[in-house]
Parts: structure tokens; C-alpha cells; sequence
């Protein structure tokens, strides 16, 4: 492995992981630490009991109202989380696949459709990000965006460019991404040689390095609204 | 040129007035302005400046500079800068025409409320001696007044005098009154400024045999719409004080959307006591009354199409959604419902104060045109809706659009459809009953 590869896709993914994780507690404990007025200024009607965490999840996960007011921006909002969810447990893979699914589906099934889904995921994504940030360039929501929803947005759409290329060009076996997530996990990262010694590597370098800085900014930025808009979904019910 | 005074109020106040629920707010609102389909400002003018994520994003590049990480260290990427008085005059200009309808929380998908911010944007400005003048005379007024209700109650009690007689006309009871100060009634109504909402609840309170008598103040709390906590609470505290020293056991406040909601859902909170009396909106108890065949509405009293305003403080921000409409309908021949209502009815345009500030006449009309297109939709002669508010924008609205519907409380609404002796002949809902 390189010095720079090793260090944004080796000592960074460490550094990253630590910082996501301590910068959310630190947001939450933040949150949590500062003064609750006693005020209840939901909207009705207020569901109670279970009904109330019901429509919480509902709210926050759906939020149905959004279509009524801008239907292309709920349609391409929830296309990408939904996706989100899908390139989750996408890149689990990497780490092996679980028994129950190599007995059942057997890994060639699972290798012809993570490679089908996965590529019109990262399409998808794609499409939707561009939505995003041409959406943002227009009257008036230019108005109100500042330089970081541009950075963020060009951030993610390089984290998926590099991403789709490397799904779409077949650029790795996922063997050999399965060996580098292997030395990840045992604290001595490396490429192994079918990455090492590709025109490609530069590609899964950078598309680690945008996801590492995606996490290491994550906690300071608007992305927190993952984490906040359950809290405030449930001050609607409040 | 803001002053260095100046900018320390600004952060003393963020400092002080950035709770937890604020706190969400501000770190959560992504900017995507779903919400500007919402606001009926944005909508009617399509002016950023009435953008409801526009709003809280002026002042949270304000806060960002002084209160988060990013805005310390890379300031310019979350456009974080102190105070300029170009903000200033933006977030009074804004923020003052915020009718505070929460609208936009509804359809916030993260439902965030821009209220919090417009409270906080007023307190800036109070704070810097820039917040709205009438409103704040307007709260010293009343202030004055319960401080000094010996010289005004032998004014108010002659005051209330015609009323009465009317009070005994309509109903045909040489014994009917408007009584103030009687220790241990059921309910204390606490009326606003003019007989409008004394006589026609006094008649109802009447026929339904109830307990009760007339707060020696008015409802209206311009202290609240002044973004001065302080304020409001010593103009809330002149009806909290009457009814702890009557002790009454319900206080119901009028067909007002704001006096409410200080009383209901703010007072306990600001003055970290619990009341030891109930809160009630005039709607619920004459809803109670309807329910309970206590007072007995003429089915199809009203022939020609009505419909019904929801006031954003009574419905989305109050609960009444049913109770008033049971009212309206019971006594309605034809009743039509507008598009959209309940939770997602557009605001009237008026409201957080705007009806007293002429200054903002301009997106207090406009603003308006939302709900001008839904009640000409309706095709309906005539506007029931409980909210004094509503009722002096409607009334704004029909004359400078030049439109014909009439405009009725729904106590008046609910009186014509009452079997009642000596109603003035010719009155029907939209005329002032006298």
C-alpha cells in the first residue's frame, strides 16, 4: 500500500469511524445537556401512548405531508434513503456473506443481484443527488443555501461517482475487497494485490478517502438532522 | 453601524433564549425549503424573504458565528458573521409579518417550527430597542390598566351598563346581568375590548344558566405578539390575579386565537406555576353547551351556504377542530367545507399582531389572497370563524378585494339560530349585535 493510500484509506477509515461515532454521542449529549423549557407547542391532533411513537416513525421516515407541497423532492428524498439502506447492507457483504443467505440463495444468485441492485442504486443515488444540488442552484433555494450544502453535495456525488465507477467497471472481484475490509478489521490495512498493482486503486482510494470525510464531517453538519429530526418529529406530538 | 452593545445583546440574548427545543431546531433544519409551499407569505409573493426556512436561517447565521464549531472556525462556509443592521432590519421586516400560523411546521418534514424563531427574533429586537412600537404600546396600555384598575372600574361598570339592557331585551329577563367580581363563580369570561364579545356570551351564558361573571380586563395580550416575555406575562398576570382572587374554577377566554394560547399553553411554563383554575376556549364551552342541550340551535336556521375558518391559534394550535364546526352545522342549511382545513388550512393573513401594525398592511393583504381564493371556492355568503384576528383580517381582506362574503363570530352564529325573544329585528350573523 502507498503512503497516501494507506493513510486516507487505511489510518483515515480509523480516525473517521472514532470521530463519527464521538461527534454524534457529543451532538446528542449536547442536545440533551442543554435547558428543556416546560412549553408543549405541538401541533393537533397529538396522538398519544404507542400511537405517538407510531406516528413518530411514520413522520420521520415517511413524512407523507412533503407530497402535497413538493412531490419530486419526497419522491427522490425517500429514493435515497431507501437506497441508503441498500448500499448499507451492500457494503456489509464485504465483510462475508451470513451462512443463511449462501444456503438458501447460494453466492452466485447473491453476486448477480448485488451487482444489478447495486448498480442501479448508485444510478439512482446519482440522479437524485443531481436533483439535490441543481434544485439548490435555483431561485429560492440558492437564497437560503450556504457554501456547505454545495461542498456537501459535491462531496456525496464524488463519493458515489468513484462508487459506481467501481461497481459498474467491475474494477475488483469481491474477494479482493473482502481481503482489504479483512486487514481493516485487523488494525493492518492493506490492498491486496489484485488492488495493489490496478490503474483502478486510485479509484477505491479516493472513493474511501470522500466516504472518510463524509463521516469525519458528519457530526458537525446539517446531517445531524438524522439524529435531531426524531427529536423534533416528536415535539410535534408534544 | 451595529454597535458592539448592540451585537452583545444579540448574543446574550441567543445565549439565553436557545432552550433544547430551539436547539433542535437550529441544528436540524437542512434548508431544503420544503417548507415555502406552505407559508402563505412565500406563496402570495414569492419573496424569499418570507421563506419560512429563509426566516430561521437569518438568524441562524447569527447564532452559528458565536455557538458552533463551524462557525468559529470556518465561518464563511456556513455564511456565520455577526449581526449587520442589513440583518437587522430583515429579520424585524420578517419576522414581524411571521403570523406565527405554524403552518409550515405541518409540513416540515423534520416539523420544525419557525415560531420559536420568530419569538426569538422579537425578543432580539425588544431587547435592542427595535421591536414593534404600536405593539408594544399597545402591551404598556394594558399593563397600565391592571395596575391601576381602582381608576378604571367604575368606568368599566357604567361601561357595561347598555349591555345589559340589550343582555335583557334579547333574552326578555328584567333580571338578566353582566356581573364582574362575584367570588367563587364557575367561570370567569374574560371578554375583549368592546361589547362584541361581551353581549352575544353573555346571552349564551344566560339561556345556558351558568355561573358566571365578566373580567374587569380584556383578553388581547399585545405583550405576547411583542415578542416581550416580561411584558406578556404582566398583561396575562391581570387575569390570572382576578381569577385567583375570585376563585373562579374555569377562566374562558374569547373568540380569540393568541390570548389562548398564552393562557393555555405558555403562562404555566414562563411563570413555573401551575393555575389553579382551568382554561377554556370559548368555542369548548359552547360546544359543552350544544352537547349538553343547554343552549338549542335551530336546525337549518341559516339558509344560505356557510363555511367555516379554522384560526390557526384555535385549530392547529388550539385543538378545535370539531367543537366549533358542531356549532356551525348545527343550524346551517347548507354548509360547505373549504380546501384544505383542519390542520392544513391556510392562514388568514393577519395574525402574531398584524392586524394592529399598519406597516405591514402590504403582506397582510397579500398574504391573505390564500384564503380570499378558498372562501370564494367555497361559493359560501357568509364566514363563521372564532377568532378576533381572523375576523379584522377577513373583514381587511373583503373591502380591499372589494368582495361581498359576510363575516360572523360564532357566538353571533350560534345566537341567531336561538330561540331568543327581543332579537333586534333584521340582525343576522356579520352585523354587530347591540
Amino acid at each position: 500500500m502507498d503512503w497516501f493510500s494507506y493513510i486516507v484509506a487505511g489510518i483515515l477509515v480509523y480516525v473517521a469511524v472514532v470521530v463519527f461515532i464521538g461527534g454524534s454521542i457529543f451532538q446528542i449529549v449536547k442536545w440533551r445537556r442543554s435547558c428543556k423549557t416546560s412549553i408543549k407547542q405541538g401541533i393537533f391532533p397529538k396522538p398519544r401512548g404507542t400511537m405517538r411513537f407510531l406516528k413518530l416513525g411514520w413522520d420521520s421516515l415517511v413524512f407523507p405531508w412533503v407530497i402535497d407541497t413538493d412531490a419530486w423532492m419526497w419522491f427522490f428524498v425517500i429514493g435515497m434513503h431507501i437506497a441508503g439502506i441498500g448500499l448499507f447492507f451492500g457494503h456489509l457483504r464485504l465483510f462475508g456473506d451470513p451462512g443463511f443467505l449462501l444456503s438458501t440463495v447460494g453466492e452466485g444468485t447473491l453476486n448477480n443481484l448485488g451487482g444489478s441492485v447495486g448498480a442501479a442504486i448508485g444510478i439512482f443515488l446519482f440522479v437524485a443527488f443531481m436533483y439535490f444540488l441543481i434544485r439548490r442552484m435555483k431561485y429560492p433555494y440558492k437564497e437560503l443555501s450556504v457554501p456547505a450544502d454545495y461542498l456537501l453535495l459535491l462531496l456525496v456525488l464524488l463519493l458515489i461517482l468513484l462508487g459506481d465507477h467501481l461497481r459498474l467497471t467491475h474494477a475488483f472481484e469481491i474477494d479482493s475487497y473482502r481481503t482489504y475490509m479483512a486487514s481493516l478489521v485487523a488494525f493492518r490495512p492493506e490492498y491486496p494485490t489484485a488492488i495493489e498493482f490496478s490503474p483502478d486503486r486510485w479509484v477505491l482510494t479516493f472513493h474511501v478517502f470522500t466516504a472518510n470525510l463524509l463521516l469525519l464531517y458528519f457530526p458537525f453538519s446539517k446531517l445531524v438532522h438524522s439524529l435531531g429530526g426524531w427529536a423534533t418529529n416528536l415535539m410535534r406530538s408534544e | 453601524m451595529v454597535t458592539q452593545t448592540e451585537v452583545q445583546t444579540v448574543r446574550s440574548v441567543l445565549n439565553e433564549r436557545t432552550n433544547r427545543q430551539l436547539l433542535y431546531y437550529l441544528d436540524t433544519c437542512t434548508r431544503c425549503a420544503i417548507c415555502k409551499d406552505s407559508c402563505h407569505q412565500y406563496v402570495t409573493t414569492k419573496d424569499v424573504l418570507y421563506l419560512p426556512a429563509y426566516r430561521a436561517e437569518l438568524l441562524r447565521r447569527i447564532w452559528r458565528r458565536y455557538f458552533t464549531i463551524e462557525g468559529r472556525l470556518i465561518p464563511s462556509n456556513v455564511e456565520a458573521h455577526a449581526p449587520t443592521d442589513r440583518d437587522l432590519d430583515l429579520l424585524y421586516k420578517t419576522m414581524y409579518a411571521c403570523t406565527v400560523c405554524r403552518r409550515c411546521m405541518y409540513y416540515c418534514p423534520f416539523s420544525i417550527d419557525t415560531g420559536w424563531f420568530t419569538s426569538l427574533a422579537r425578543a432580539m429586537m425588544v431587547a435592542l430597542g427595535r421591536g414593534s412600537q404600536i405593539l408594544l404600546e399597545l402591551a404598556d396600555a394594558a399593563i397600565m390598566k391592571g395596575e391601576n384598575i381602582d381608576m378604571f372600574r367604575d368606568i368599566i361598570k357604567d361601561g357595561l351598563n347598555d349591555a345589559e339592557h340589550s343582555l335583557k331585551r334579547i333574552t326578555g329577563d328584567p333580571e338578566a346581568r353582566i356581573p364582574t367580581e362575584k367570588k367563587g363563580a364557575d367561570i370567569l369570561y374574560v371578554a375583549l375590548a368592546g361589547t362584541h364579545t361581551i353581549l352575544p356570551m353573555a346571552v349564551i351564558f344566560h339561556e345556558a344558566k351558568a355561573d358566571w361573571c365578566l373580567s374587569l380586563f380584556e383578553a388581547a395580550n399585545y405583550g405576547y405578539f411583542s415578542g416581550d416575555v416580561s411584558r406578556a406575562c404582566k398583561v396575562a398576570d391581570r387575569i390570572v390575579d382576578e381569577a385567583k382572587r375570585l376563585g373562579v374554577k374555569r377562566v374562558v377566554l374569547p373568540e380569540c386565537g393568541h390570548a389562548y394560547k398564552v393562557l393555555k399553553f405558555l403562562y404555566e411554563s414562563w411563570k413555573a406555576e401551575e393555575l389553579p383554575f382551568k382554561v377554556l376556549h370559548a368555542v369548548e364551552i359552547m360546544n359543552d353547551y350544544l352537547q349538553q342541550g343547554r343552549i338549542n340551535l335551530k336546525p337549518g336556521s341559516y339558509k344560505a351556504p356557510v363555511t367555516y375558518h379554522d384560526p390557526c391559534q384555535v385549530g392547529r394550535n388550539g385543538r378545535f377542530y370539531e367543537e366549533p364546526r358542531n356549532v356551525v352545522k348545527a343550524s346551517a342549511a347548507d354548509y360547505r367545507e373549504m380546501t384544505p382545513n383542519r390542520a392544513k388550512n391556510w392562514c388568514c393573513g393577519g395574525g402574531g399582531g398584524l392586524v394592529a401594525e399598519s406597516e405591514f398592511d402590504y403582506i397582510r393583504f397579500k398574504g391573505g389572497e390564500k384564503k380570499l381564493e378558498q372562501i370564494k371556492n367555497t361559493g359560501a355568503e357568509i364566514v363563521v370563524t372564532p377568532c378576533e384576528t381572523c375576523r379584522l383580517q377577513l373583514d381587511g381582506l373583503r373591502e380591499h378585494y372589494q368582495q361581498q362574503f359576510k363575516i360572523s363570530s360564532l357566538m353571533d352564529w350560534a345566537i341567531y339560530a336561538m330561540d331568543l325573544p327581543g332579537k333586534p329585528d333584521g340582525w343576522e350573523p356579520g352585523i354587530t349585535l347591540e
